[in-house]
Order: structure tokens, then C-alpha cells, then sequence
């Protein structure tokens, strides 16, 4: 497996139209894919008055940042203004160890799976399959009579907790296509050698297995960092999510609506996963061309 | 004690969680509404059996007949624009270019982005009246016309190019991961040969990105059928029932019109579709690796 | 699973007789509600500030849109944790909690307020249960209201407002020659269920909207009506603009306050953008009752109070409850939130100039109720999907659609 991210393609010669076709292409790409950004950026920086006018590509005619401090520590979700910084350690609180215990759990299954095979397992997986198809709107009136009965209803554990259901068939399905790759000769040197269950798992799988969990958690980071039902309805009014004060800001039926501070707010929210899409999008690219992703 | 005994019960152990997590909660729950759906449960479950009356109510119901149809469109259409766009964008990044990084982040950040942002974003851009349509007719070309997203006949399709806007980035990694994968002799012999580049990655590169692309298809799959925020976000199934899908229909049923036994019914029958589509598929798959590994 | 919800519900007052009572404990009410926009939570702090003031501890636990905060309320009952109070709309939207025994009855408390003599007698039904009453109202929306710029209205060379649906679409005609958008239209199920609404009290009067709605007849006379205000409706559709489908009402008020659309269908809490926006009632803008219309449509708000089987809970309800219903808290409560008071007993001159109209009309018995107060949820919501179904199919057949429109109630 070779690790090189280097392009192929010929080396770069002289401007031929070829490559200028391909750089039309690529700017035109770039600039669709920029669109939506600009048009937040440039509403939340607009004064109500601007928005009202309904002319999303141009710019702010004054810069106006009085939103974005709003969205931070002043919009009002109900009777309390604080904006959705209040949401932001909860967000924290709850990603954190979801993502740690779902990357984990769907690791050992992943080897347990693909190095361990029997006739279980494969009925195991299946199920888990199907499992993740179904809308998980339909789950949640029995979750929350499970939940309450083992008293994690309405708790950062339960929370937690459910994530890490919800989150099992994805990284299961991505740990299993990867250790599946790895040579069985490997396992089986180990076990010759004397090596456990356990062993070989945090000896020489998980090890080997670095960039899937680069490419795991950052799926399980940004599922569950945007998630807003499951945060909602198992997390509690103590460990409520960024998301659901984002959805009480911006999602009004009768209220008026301060686009500028929705945009705002919503930029916020989505700053964290997009910060580690930036700083790790070369590990993500890494992490895939080891191997991570493949039928 | 054997050896095998252990480590049988080690990988039993291993299991354990994700076991105790898919029976109690994706079997028991699927088996809990099927249970439901023959009963005239509204707010809170009932025990009055009524047959199959709720699945006849269902399918009298135009609007679940063209969620159906909408999810279908949608999941198609998102699935292969998304895996279309996304090969095109790591073709084009495949080939020595400058700022690959900068266009590789813009690419991907929409991933990073919830689906209800991503819906109020491409509501607002499609709108007719401030959105690209009229700001490319204030532009002096009158006849522009963009409504899709308020055309009854065309709104789903808008919905898909919001979607393949999100999801494409995805796509664009796994296929350049997969492309950086392959080794550099094929290319210099077909150069050699005088091929041009675009018949290169056609006959030689996208059937070896076959698998890659394969399981890029499938995690994208895996979203489509519990599609919800993005058509709350944009469209809210409108207008009239253009892009009704069936989560969405569901959880309506669900709580808004405290109808547990249709929700239940509905979500049945997207289960058993779901295993009907995907089942033959699987087992191809099975036995044809079956048949590999016997040969 | 009824069962097992008894068991709990007895276990838990078991447990609350069994509690040692404590007399210094300030009542404490989690309240739940989907007020969360500027107005909504300044209104709502008038009663949280006045519960205070009378001892109590709030809580607040407010969730933004009907359809969150339904699924958190619905799941906090299903996990035997609910909150203390959780405002809803009345009508069969919390009949079925009450019918499963889930509420605690509000009796002493409307008994010494003397509710009876002060509400509504409509609504003072809609309340009670059994003889009992479990609702406290807050505030009445009415929503048989036409918005519209006085600006658009010069321009377009309207000298009155438009007594019949005549005179209406002559005035739309007006706007359009002006090159002003008539109707500003917000294209979601559920506003054009209340347009629907509006238009058919004006077809089937007071007595034919109730007949077809609680009755659920379906004689020549009613399906008459529901054929005139689909033929209104449809013809609608010509006056509104292509950015109609999914607009928010908001958007669809803003557009009326920059006079580039000349009328707007809507309830009265549309005020509240026209008030953000510096716009007075009567001078920079108009509302008026659809034209044709005996009365006028409406929604109304209250609390209902979860059984929580815990002592100083169930105070804190009975405060609220109080609280809700104090006369001065009802108006003050009603400026904030742009609705009318539900005491007929209340001091009208701190009220706009629409809110006065439409109290009028409430004293006068002169309203009907919403579909969400006498549809059941499936209903109001197969309601909404026939209006929408309609309304965006422009080659729809107006006899066929009446044939369909029974099933609704099925």
C-alpha cells in the first residue's frame, strides 16, 4: 500500500489549452461550491434592513458585525439571551466521547469481523446493515422508554449513548472493508506466535488502523456534531447542543426572523467540524488513499 | 481450557455491546413496530388490532406514493451526480495542478456542513425572485430562467444539486485517493502510446477506481433513505408534494399528527423495501466471493 | 403499555403523598413552549416575571417550532419525566393527553377565578374536559385578517377597502396594472390552510364552518361552500408572484412593508414585523376582516399541566395558572404578543386599533374556531395536504377536488 500523494498525470509543461481548459473548470467548480458561503457570509454581515432588500450576491454595503456578536452571546432562545455559546462545551461534551467510544467499538468489531469470521458474526453484520438504514426517527419512542428505564434518559451518558448506537453500522462498515485489505497472513503469524484476542487487536491492528481512525472519527465528528433531534430529545435541558440552540434561533413559526443573526449563528455552529476538515483534510486525503475507503 | 475456547469467548466478548445494541434496539424496535402498525395506536401505543387497515390508509395516501417515488429519484440522481462530479473534480485535481490543496479544501468543506444549512442556503439561492434567477436577469439576460426548486415538476432535481453539493467533495477524495493508489508505469506506457489524457482516466483509471467508487456509492446510499433535514430545510416536501420523502413523512406522522400506527406502518414498509433492494445485492456479492475463494 | 403508564402514574403520587411536605419550598415549574423568537419571549417573560413576583422559580425549557417541540414534550411523557406546564394550542391537540390521564384538572383554580363568567363561553369548552377544566388560555389569535400597504393601495388608486371578493379582485387587478404584486403570498401548507379558512367562513358563515368542521357534513349546502372558496382560491393564483412556493410568512410581510406587494393573509401576529419595522397600524398600513366575512377565524394558546406527581410541582401549576389568567398579565401578555386577551373582562384602550377589532368580535361570539383546535392532528394535517395539493396544481379540477375533500375527516 503505497502511501505517495503525489499527482500523476504529466509534468506541467507549457499552458496548453488542455490545462487551461482544466483550470476553467476547476475555478468554475470552486466558485459553485464558494456560492453558499459567500451568501452567508455576506448576509450575516448585513443589517436587517439590508437583508429585507432580498439582494443575496451583492455585498454588505457597511460592514456590520452587530449579528455575529448577537448570534455569539445575545440571541434569544426563548426567555434566555445567550446566544449559542452557551451550546458550545455541551457540543463538546457530548462529540468528544461519542466519537472515542463509536470509533472504538466500531474498530474491534471491524477486526472481530473481518479476522474472526463465523457464521454469527455474518448475521451480526447484516443485521447491523439493515440496521443503518432505517430512519432512526422510528427508534426513538422505544430509545426513550429503554433510556428512562435504565435512568440515562435525559443525561450526558444517554446521550452519549445513543450516538454510539446510532453511529455503529457506518464505522463498523468502514473498519470491516479496511481490516479486510489487510493480509490474513498477519493474523495468523500472530496467533502462531501465541498472541490473544486482545492481543493482536492492540498490538498490531489498532496500530495499523491509524488512518481509518482519522477518516472515522472525522465522519462520527461531523454526524454528531450536527446532529439536532437525537440532542434534543435524549439530551436533556443541561446538556442541550449547539445545534438545538441554532434551531431555536433560526427555526421560528410565528416570531420574526433576524436572517442576519441566523446566518451568523449558523457559521458558528458549523466552525468547529469545518476548522477540522481544514487542518486535517490532508491526514482525511491520507487516511482514505492507505486504503480506508474501498469496496 | 483450550486456547480456542478463549479466544471464542474473547471475540464473544468483543461482540457483546454492539450484539446487546442490535437486538435490543434495532430488532426490538423493528419488531415493536411492526407490532404497531396492525394497531390503531394515535398519541400512545395501543393493543387494538385492526389488521391491515393502517397499511391500506398508507398506500391510499398520494402523498406517501410520491415520497416513494421522490426518494427514489433523489437517491438515484444524488447518488450518481455525486460520484459523477466528484470523479470529474479528482480527474482534474489528478493533474499536476497548482493550489490543489486550496480547491481540494473548497471541494470538501460542504461535507462538513449540516443538511439544514445546506437546505436554507440552496432555498434562498434558488429562489426566483432574489435568487440566481433574478440576479442574473438584473444582469440584462431577461429570459434567464431558474425556478426548479418552485416548480412542482422540478423541485426534487433542485434538491438534488443541493445535495451532490454536499456530497460530491466526498466522492472527490475517495476517487483522488484511489487515483494517487495506482502506479505510475500504466501512465507512462499509455503516454508513450500517445493516448490522450481524458481516454486514460475513462479506460484505464475509472474501472480501477471501481471499488472505491463502489463504497463511496454506499456510504453516500446510506444516507438517502433517512433524508430529512435537507427537504425540511429547502422545500419542507413542497411545493404541494414535489419532494415529499418518506422519513420525512413518517416523522410528520409521527408527532405532528399523533398517528404512531401509520408511522409504523410506513416505516415497515420502507424496512422491507430497503431489504428487498439491498438482499439480492448482497447475496450476489457473497456468492460471487463464495465462488472466488472456492476456486 | 397503558397499564405500565398507570403503574408509573401511581407509583409517582404515591410517592409525592409520602413526601415529606415542606412549606418553604418556592414552587418550581419547568415550562415548556415553542416561544422563541423576540416578541414571543418578551411576552412570555411577562408571565415568568409575574410568577416570581408571587414566589414561584421558573425554569425554562422553550424549543423553536410546533413540530420539535412536540416531539421533546411527547418523549419527555413516553420517559414518565415531564415538564411542569407546556403551552399548546387548545382544542384535540392535548385532548389525547388528557384523555390518557397524563393531566393534572386546573378546577380550583378556575372555579375561584371564576373563568366561567369571564371567558368566552367557546372557549371556556374548549378549556374543559369532563366537566373539568385542564387549560389555562394566554392569548387568542385572530386569523381571518388581510394585511395591506396604504402605500400600494394609493398608488394602485384604491380608494376603500374591498367589501366583497368582487371588489377584491377588481383591486387586484388595480395593483397589477400599478406594476405592484397584489397578493404576497407564503407558499407552506400550513398559511394556505388558513387562507383557506378565511375564505370559507366568508362562503359558509359561522354556522356552515362549524356544521362542516364539527359536524363533518357533507350536504349540498356545505360542499356549496367548500366549491365557492376553492373557486376563490384558485383564482388567487394569478395574483401572486413565482417566489411563492415555501416562503416564509415574514418574507411575505416584509414585502408588504416595502409596498412591493399590496395585500398579505394572514393572523394577527404579522403585527409584530410590521411594529419591528417602525410601520403603524391604520397609517402606514391596513388590516381589515376578509371581505364577506360574519366573524373572524381563530387559534388560541395555553398552558397545560402534566402529571409530575411531585408536591411542589403541582403548586407551581396551580400558580401558573393563576398567574396565566390575571387580567393584567393578559394584556400586558397580548401587546407583547401581538394576540388579543381571552377575559372579555379586560382593559381594551392599551390595544392596537386591529386588536380592538378583533376583540370586538370575540366578545360578540362572532369567531370560529382553527382546524387544530377541532381536527384531530391526522385531520388538520390531511387538511393541509389537500389545501397544498390543491394550490399548487394549477389544472386542478375544482369539482373533483370538492369530491375529495370528505376524506379528509376519514
Amino acid at each position: 500500500m503505497s502511501n505517495h500523494i503525489r499527482p500523476n498525470g504529466p509534468k506541467p509543461s507549457r499552458l496548453t489549452p488542455e490545462r487551461i481548459g482544466i483550470y476553467v473548470f476547476l475555478i468554475a467548480a470552486a466558485l459553485f461550491f464558494l456560492l453558499p458561503l459567500f451568501v452567508m457570509l455576506a448576509t450575516s454581515l448585513k443589517t436587517m434592513d439590508e437583508v429585507r432588500l432580498g439582494q443575496i450576491f451583492e455585498l454588505p454595503r457597511q460592514f456590520d458585525i452587530g449579528a455575529w456578536s448577537t448570534a455569539w452571546s445575545g440571541a434569544c432562545q426563548g426567555i434566555e439571551c445567550v446566544g449559542v455559546r452557551s451550546g458550545f462545551w455541551n457540543s463538546v461534551k457530548i462529540t468528544v466521547p461519542a466519537v472515542t467510544l463509536s470509533v472504538f467499538l466500531g474498530a474491534l468489531n471491524g477486526y472481530a469481523l473481518s479476522f474472526w469470521r463465523s457464521s454469527s458474526s455474518r448475521i451480526l453484520f447484516a443485521l447491523l446493515m439493515a440496521g443503518g438504514l432505517i430512519p432512526y426517527q422510528i427508534f426513538l419512542y422505544p430509545l426513550v422508554r429503554i433510556m428512562a428505564n435504565l435512568e440515562l434518559y435525559n443525561s450526558l451518558a444517554g446521550i452519549v449513548l445513543v450516538h454510539v448506537i446510532f453511529g455503529l453500522p457506518l464505522v463498523t462498515l468502514l473498519f470491516r472493508n479496511y481490516f479486510v485489505n489487510i493480509p490474513e497472513e498477519l493474523c495468523r503469524a500472530a496467533r502462531v506466535d501465541g498472541a490473544g484476542f486482545w492481543r493482536i487487536f492492540f498490538e498490531i491492528m489498532l496500530p495499523l488502523s491509524t488512518p481509518m481512525i482519522v477518516v472515522a472519527s472525522l465522519f462520527q465528528f461531523t454526524g454528531i456534531w450536527n446532529d439536532f433531534l437525537l440532542g434534543l430529545v435524549f439530551a436533556g435541558r443541561d446538556n442541550l447542543p449547539m445545534t438545538v440552540q441554532l434551531n431555536n434561533i433560526v427555526n421560528t413559526t410565528m416570531g420574526e426572523r433576524a436572517y442576519n443573526v441566523n446566518m451568523a449563528a449558523t457559521i458558528l455552529t458549523a466552525l468547529v467540524p469545518l476548522a477540522i476538515y481544514f487542518f486535517s483534510g490532508r491526514w482525511f486525503v491520507r487516511g482514505i488513499a492507505a486504503g480506508a475507503v474501498k469496496g | 481450557m483450550s486456547r480456542s475456547y478463549k479466544r471464542s469467548f474473547a471475540v464473544t466478548t468483543a461482540l457483546l455491546p454492539t450484539w446487546i445494541a442490535v437486538i435490543v434496539i434495532y430488532v426490538g424496535t423493528m419488531l415493536w413496530s411492526i407490532r404497531l402498525s396492525f394497531t390503531d395506536s394515535t398519541l400512545f401505543p395501543s393493543s387494538n388490532y385492526v389488521g391491515l387497515s393502517q397499511y391500506a390508509k398508507l398506500f391510499a395516501t398520494p402523498k406517501w406514493w410520491a415520497a416513494l417515488q421522490n426518494v427514489a429519484i433523489f437517491g438515484v440522481l444524488y447518488v450518481l451526480g455525486c460520484l459523477v462530479v466528484g470523479f470529474l473534480l479528482a480527474a482534474a485535481l489528478d493533474r499536476k495542478i497548482r493550489f490543489e490543496s486550496v480547491f481540494r479544501t473548497i471541494f470538501l468543506y460542504p461535507y462538513a456542513m449540516s443538511f439544514v444549512v445546506t437546505g436554507l442556503i440552496w432555498q434562498w439561492m434558488m429562489n426566483p425572485t432574489f435568487g440566481i434567477q433574478a440576479s442574473v436577469r438584473a444582469f440584462g439576460w431577461q429570459d434567464f430562467s431558474f425556478d426548479w426548486v418552485v416548480n412542482p415538476n422540478l423541485a426534487i432535481y433542485a434538491v438534488v444539486i443541493a445535495g451532490i453539493w454536499q456530497g460530491a467533495g466526498l466522492v472527490m477524495v475517495i476517487a483522488l485517493a484511489g487515483m494517487r493508489g495506482i502506479e505510475t508505469e500504466q501512465w507512462r506506457a499509455a503516454q508513450i502510446d500517445g493516448v490522450p489524457a481524458c481516454r486514460i482516466y475513462l479506460s484505464i483509471i475509472l474501472p480501477q477506481l471501481g471499488p472505491a467508487l463502489a463504497a463511496a456509492g454506499m456510504l453516500l446510499a446510506l444516507g438517502v433513505i433517512k433524508t430529512y433535514d435537507l427537504i425540511v430545510a429547502m422545500t419542507n416536501g413542497g411545493p404541494g408534494y414535489a419532494t415529499e420523502v418518506p422519513a420525512k413523512f413518517i416523522m410528520d406522522s409521527l408527532f405532528q399528527r399523533q398517528n404512531l400506527g401509520l408511522a409504523t406502518a410506513g416505516a415497515t414498509v420502507l424496512v422491507l423495501t430497503v431489504i428487498a433492494v439491498v438482499a439480492p445485492f448482497r447475496y450476489a456479492v457473497h456468492m460471487r466471493a463464495r465462488r472466488r475463494e472456492g476456486a | 403499555m397503558k397499564n405500565a403508564m398507570k403503574l408509573l402514574l401511581a407509583g409517582a403520587a404515591l410517592a409525592a403523598l409520602l413526601a415529606p411536605a415542606n412549606a418553604d419550598d418556592k414552587p418550581k415549574a419547568e415550562v415548556m413552549t415553542s416561544w422563541t423568537s423576540g416578541g414571543e419571549a418578551a411576552a412570555l417573560n411577562i408571565i415568568r416575571s409575574e410568577f416570581e413576583k408571587r414566589g414561584g422559580e421558573w425554569e425554562d425549557s422553550s424549543i423553536a417550532g410546533f413540530g420539535a417541540a412536540d416531539a421533546a414534550f411527547q418523549n419527555r411523557i413516553v420517559a414518565g419525566d415531564p415538564p411542569t406546564a407546556k403551552q399548546v394550542v387548545i382544542g384535540l391537540d392535548p385532548a389525547e393527553f388528557i384523555k390518557q390521564g397524563l393531566m393534572n384538572p386546573i378546577d380550583d383554580v378556575a372555579a375561584a377565578g371564576k373563568w366561567a363568567d369571564v371567558l368566552p363561553k367557546t372557549i371556556y369548552d374548549f378549556i374543559s374536559h369532563d366537566g373539568k377544566v385542564f387549560l389555562s388560555p394566554t392569548g387568542a389569535h385572530g386569523e381571518s385578517w388581510m394585511f395591506y400597504s396604504k402605500e400600494a393601495f394609493e398608488k394602485a388608486g384604491i380608494a376603500s377597502e374591498p367589501k366583497s371578493w368582487d371588489e377584491f379582485f377588481a383591486a387586484m387587478d388595480k395593483l397589477k396594472a400599478a406594476g405592484i404584486l397584489p397578493i404576497a403570498w407564503g407558499g407552506q401548507a400550513w398559511q394556505e390552510t388558513k387562507v383557506f379558512n378565511m375564505i370559507l367562513l366568508s362562503q359558509a358563515g359561522i354556522d356552515g364552518f362549524l356544521k362542516i368542521y364539527v359536524d363533518k357534513d357533507t350536504s349540498p349546502a356545505s360542499m356549496e361552500a367548500i366549491k365557492k372558496t376553492l373557486t376563490i382560491l384558485g383564482r388567487m393564483r394569478a395574483y401572486v408572484d413565482e417566489g411563492a412556493p415555501g416562503r416564509n410568512w415574514n418574507d411575505a410581510t416584509a414585502m408588504v412593508i416595502t409596498a412591493k406587494a399590496g395585500v398579505q393573509f394572514m393572523g394577527d401576529w404579522a403585527k409584530g414585523e410590521f411594529t419591528v419595522a417602525g410601520k403603524v397600524p391604520g397609517k402606514d398600513y391596513g388590516c381589515m376582516i376578509l371581505p364577506e366575512s360574519e366573524g373572524m377565524v381563530f387559534i388560541a394558546d395555553s398552558f397545560d399541566y402534566p402529571k409530575t406527581g411531585d408536591a411542589s410541582q403541582d403548586k407551581a401549576q396551580k400558580l401558573l395558572a393563576e398567574v396565566v389568567m390575571d387580567p393584567e398579565v393578559q394584556v400586558a401578555f397580548s401587546i407583547k404578543k401581538g394576540s388579543i386577551p381571552m377575559r372579555t373582562d379586560v382593559d381594551k384602550s392599551q390595544l392596537d386599533a386591529c386588536s380592538q377589532k378583533g376583540l370586538e368580535l370575540m366578545s360578540a361570539g362572532k369567531i370560529v374556531p382553527d382546524q387544530a383546535i377541532i381536527l384531530t392532528p391526522q385531520q388538520a394535517g390531511a387538511l393541509a395536504d389537500y389545501v397544498d395539493a390543491f394550490w399548487s396544481n394549477p389544472s386542478a379540477n375544482v369539482d373533483e377536488e370538492v369530491a375529495k375533500f370528505p376524506s379528509i375527516f376519514q
